[in-house]
């Protein structure tokens, strides 16, 4: 079942571009799967670990900003870049671990929130490495040629499979993980320390791998982000405010599933625009209303609820 | 040395504003494990209930408290009843995200309703701050000092020598315990909540004339609060009380001595820092 | 009610006008605005300014015989938003030219957007160097630039005598407009030699300004400058500087928060005197600019100020434009015809004259198709009995300078 789902996935995503010439629609289905790259991101630590992150933003924002780095200051290839964002969060995830993981619940969570603004206030004040509030912009994307036609990177369409193969490798990934034993590890961690620990697992060690692994998808995720829109200041990738939109992606569509995450992302999206269409000036207002019900009353996740659904409908 | 008691004063004071703030927030963690996002929203809606009464009916704000709060104490309790209550069961990652929609709802219904222009409620009697010995002390600032301190004490009576409070201390300790001595843990929650929201929209009433308001005034808040409660000890009321007045000591000793532009950064590597070696709080009063 | 009329107005102005016969006739221009979050107040302003401005052109037979029609999208203040309802106005409500943005950050985004899309964007407020500072020849801006902001104030220290501050402290947020300012008045004040004896950054939204008044005091400035893109800080800043009990020759306020009407109203008092520099709203000596502004009071019922002038003036530009250029019905040869018209500007508006040029700003930014007068659009204003006055320069004065020793 899972499998015919996935196949249907990959295929809808491989033409869904091509089936309106609509920019902004285009536009849309990538806010989608970008949010969907956020919501795995977090998932890994948050969802299969259990370990609750208000800060995952950092990471973001630290490939964001490596990205834009190598591509205005050292003309990296904006490929290169990504993945070097990807690493350096990745890498900048480990002291992080190491200090807040010896941190159990609300305090892990409020410790990472600390680190990511933290983390806003030095981007914000060195101006030497970050320009500061005024911000890194890209103006021209370099020429890069697949199978020997040019990109342009005027159209949608390169930014869209771009994105649709990060999110397809991020959720390829949970899911071998989610298989693995790692993962089991994960589960184990995530029910209770003090029992996985009695059994032998290196809680440490296995949360700063999913942490780890968390951070680089985020990171890449950032380094998408600047290439997209091509404009980054720390208030807009440091921001605590999208650390809480990646929790929530994750959670409305489901913690600890694969899917979740595009679920979750597919149903914010569509609705934070249906929203600012139909309220223009009270859109929030809907918006928050919509949150508080969707945790009152499918608090396991749309997808999760899903799920149940199925397996109640089999038997 | 003039400076350096100017900036102890100074901090002292803007300190303890933070310390009322984050009262409300402590109390409800240490009860009911819950971090509620939507805090500042209720210090919020207790400054426009202030400025209202003063702009309508020309209550002193600081008269006004004694309405407000009780009107805030029922409103809680009914928040707690009616939304918080069947949330809760699902978890703290839910329960908090629930209280992260309703702070988005209830700040942009405030914006819907009196628009975003910034108001602020002048007392003509505290224009000019009092200066002993040359160091300026603002007067709304120095009087809602005076009653945070009042306030606080009458907190304390009720929970170390009320049943009430005995049975709220309980219930933070161990809930099933308590329910096992006969506490009815459900309704210490909903009187907890109530009362959360109470002391934050009291805090909200006395701090209006020092600050300003406006409908979204509560995200900046809200992140001082978990500062000032992690420094204190979760759960510990005199332990916000010193965290707060310890974090604007720092703020206000750093932005002088130290750096401004870093001023809010020392605070989080105070926190973090505190997290770390001392998560029970400065004082080790906190739940661990 | 006026909440109700209100909603009405938003949800009129950002519905797209899809359907009917109406859309093929109006020519559409768009305006990302935050209309929700902590900017709403300015997005309010704009949004009051644009209508004023949509309905007297249109009452008046429109351009060429078509109504004109303004869409405002909410951006809420986030950099991606602004980028995600540009793109939407451009390409599903398919408008002739963008305005608005608000703030710096936002429009960054939105230029970059234009840029990139073809369609013309006519910068009415935000006033980052960077947006006209890219060589992006669809962009246009007839506000002045942040680093043009303390021009009056050059002009003033320099022109009165005695003036010359002997010592400033500089107090301003750490936004790029804050910076900017900050840099552009300490640039100016170096080269005359004047110590800096504070340069202060403060996070945007402080609780308390007192330690930084207190470290301000201790230095014994000559001048305050305080620079705030935030009204609140702005108002606290003064308040508590004053609290503290600091007396230079002079206080002066830089950008948004000490020009706007608030100011005066929370501070009473305690804004008595303070200069603002930049806060130009048209030339009230001149008479169109005048007569703008009882109407606008009369509609409204408060006076205009530098974004209600902005705005307003903006759709008056930019309907020129459009009268100009050749429409055919093909939008993106319909786009490239504004762009054409806008680049031949050369009218007065209730804000000043407008003309767009190549040139260099004083922090050696070079501009394109930033407007050639924006260094005459900065003026020094006092506040006076809760009225914000110009002072100077002379010819824009409405009253007399009040300064210690003059």
């Amino acid at each position: 079942m899972t499998r015919i789902l996935a196949a249907a996935g990959i295929a809808l995503l491989l033409v869904a571009p091509l089936l309106t010439g609509n920019t902004f629609y285009q536009h849309l289905m990538i806010m989608v799967l970008f949010s969907t790259l956020l919501g795995t991101s977090w998932n890994l630590l948050g969802g299969f670990a259990g370990q609750v992150s208000f800060g995952h933003a950092a990471f973001l924002g630290v490939g964001a900003y490596t990205t834009m780095l190598f591509y205005l200051k050292l003309n990296l290839s904006p490929w290169l870049g990504m993945l070097a964002g990807g690493g350096l969060g990745a890498l900048f995830a480990l002291p992080i671990g190491l200090i807040c993981f010896r941190l159990r619940g609300p305090y892990f969570s409020l410790a990472t929130l600390a680190v990511a603004e933290i983390v806003r206030l030095v981007a914000l004040n060195w101006e030497q490495l970050t320009n500061g509030p005024v911000g890194l912009l890209i103006t021209t994307l370099p020429q890069i040629s697949i199978a020997g036609r040019a990109i342009d990177w005027e159209s949608k369409i390169p930014f869209y499979y771009l994105v649709a193969t990060l999110a397809v490798l991020a959720m390829t990934l949970i899911y071998a993980v989610s298989r693995s034993r790692f993962g089991a590890y994960l589960a184990a961690v995530r029910e209770d320390i003090d029992s996985a620990e009695a059994v032998g697992i290196d809680s440490v060690r296995v949360r700063v791998l999913a942490l780890a692994l968390s951070a680089f998808v985020a990171g890449v995720a950032g380094g998408f982000y600047a290439l997209y829109f091509r404009y980054i200041d720390p208030d807009a990738v440091f921001a605590i405010s999208l650390s809480v939109e990646m929790v929530f992606i994750a959670v409305v569509g489901g913690l600890a599933t694969t899917a979740g995450p595009i679920v979750g992302a597919v149903v914010l999206v569509s609705v934070a625009e249906v929203f600012r269409e139909r309220f223009a000036a009270g859109h929030l207002i809907f918006y928050g209303l919509f949150m508080m019900l969707v945790i009152r009353y499918l608090p396991e996740g749309i997808w999760g609820r899903l799920r149940l659904l199925f397996r109640f409908a089999q038997g | 040395m003039e400076i350096f008691l100017q900036s102890v004063v100074s901090g002292v004071l803007t300190g303890s504003l933070y310390a009322m703030i984050a009262i409300g927030l402590t109390i409800v963690f240490g009860v009911m494990r819950i971090i509620n996002l939507a805090h500042g929203e209720m210090v919020m809606l207790g400054m426009f209930g202030a400025y209202w009464s003063y702009v309508l009916w020309g209550l002193d704000p600081f008269v006004s408290v004694v309405l407000w709060s009780p009107l805030m104490f029922a409103g809680g309790m009914l928040a707690y009843r009616f939304l918080l209550k069947d949330v809760i069961p699902k978890g703290e990652l839910n329960t908090l995200l629930y209280t992260a929609g309703l702070s988005l709802f209830i700040a942009n219904l405030a914006l819907f309703f009196w628009t975003g222009d910034y108001r602020t409620l002048n007392l003509p009697y505290a224009l000019m701050p009092a200066r002993p010995f040359g160091i300026a002390v603002p007067i709304a600032l120095a009087i809602a000092f005076g009653m945070a301190i009042a306030l606080t004490a009458a907190l304390y009576v009720l929970l170390s020598r009320t049943d009430l409070g005995r049975a709220i201390r309980a219930t933070a300790q161990d809930p099933q315990s308590a329910a096992l001595m006969g506490v009815n843990v459900q309704q210490i929650s909903m009187i907890t909540f109530g009362l959360g929201t109470a002391l934050a929209g009291a805090a909200g009433v006395l701090l209006v004339p020092s600050l300003y308001l406006y409908p979204t005034v509560g995200e900046i808040l809200i992140v001082k609060c978990f500062v000032i409660v992690v420094l204190g000890g979760l759960g510990s009321v005199p332990g916000a009380i010193a965290g707060g007045i310890l974090l604007g000591l720092v703020e206000s000793l750093g932005a002088v001595y130290v750096s401004v532009a870093y001023k809010d950064t020392i605070g989080f590597v105070l926190f973090l820092l505190v997290l770390l070696f001392r998560p029970a709080g400065l004082f080790g009063v906190g739940r661990t | 009610m006026p909440h109700i009329l209100k909603l009405l107005a938003a949800v009129s102005f950002s519905l797209a006008l899809s359907s009917g016969a109406l859309a093929q006739d109006t020519l559409k221009i768009g305006a990302p605005q935050p209309m929700t979050g902590p900017d709403a107040p300015f997005g309010d302003k704009f949004l009051k300014a644009y209508s004023m401005a949509v309905d007297e052109i249109n009452s008046q037979g429109g351009v060429n015989g078509r109504k004109i029609e303004v869409i405002i999208e909410d951006h809420q203040a986030k950099n991606p938003l602004a980028a995600t309802v540009a793109e939407k106005l451009i390409t599903q409500q398919q408008v002739l030219v963008l305005t608005g943005g608000r703030a710096s950050g936002q429009a960054v985004e939105i230029a970059s957007v234009a840029q990139r899309l073809k369609t013309p964007y006519m910068v009415d407020h935000p006033s980052a160097d960077i947006v006209t500072a890219k060589g992006f020849e669809w962009v246009f801006r007839n506000n002045p630039t942040g680093s043009i902001y303390p021009e009056a104030f050059n002009k003033f220290i320099s022109d009165v005598p005695g003036a010359m501050p002997k010592s400033a402290a500089i107090v301003y947020d750490n936004t790029v407009f804050g910076k900017t300012i900050a840099n552009s008045a300490m640039t100016f004040l170096k080269s005359k030699n004047v110590a800096i004896v504070n340069d202060e950054a403060y996070p945007v939204n402080s609780l308390d300004f007192k330690p930084i008044m207190t470290k301000v005091k201790a230095s014994n400035p000559d001048y305050v400058l305080m620079v705030a893109v935030s009204t609140t800080d702005a108002i606290l800043m003064t308040r508590h500087a004053k609290e503290i009990g600091l007396t230079p020759r002079a206080f002066v306020g830089f950008g948004g928060g000490f020009g706007v009407v608030d100011f005066s109203k929370q501070l009473g008092p305690l804004a008595e005197n303070v200069f603002s520099s930049a806060a130009w709203s048209g030339n009230p000596n001149e008479p169109i600019t005048k007569e703008f502004y009882a109407k606008f009071k009369a509609k409204y019922g408060f006076l205009p100020k530098e974004h209600e002038v902005e705005g307003y003036s903006a759709i008056y530009i930019i309907a020129d434009a459009l009268k100009r250029a050749k429409l055919t019905g093909n939008l993106d040869a319909d786009r490239e015809a504004v762009r054409q018209a806008l680049l031949k500007t050369d009218m007065t508006t209730v804000f000043g004259k407008v003309k767009f040029g190549n040139w260099t700003g004083p922090l050696g930014d070079q501009y394109t198709n930033q407007n050639i007068y924006s260094p005459e659009h900065s003026v020094l204003a006092q506040w006076k009995n809760g009225e914000l006055l110009n002072v100077w320069p002379k010819s824009n004065a409405e009253t007399a300078y009040t300064f210690p020793g003059s």
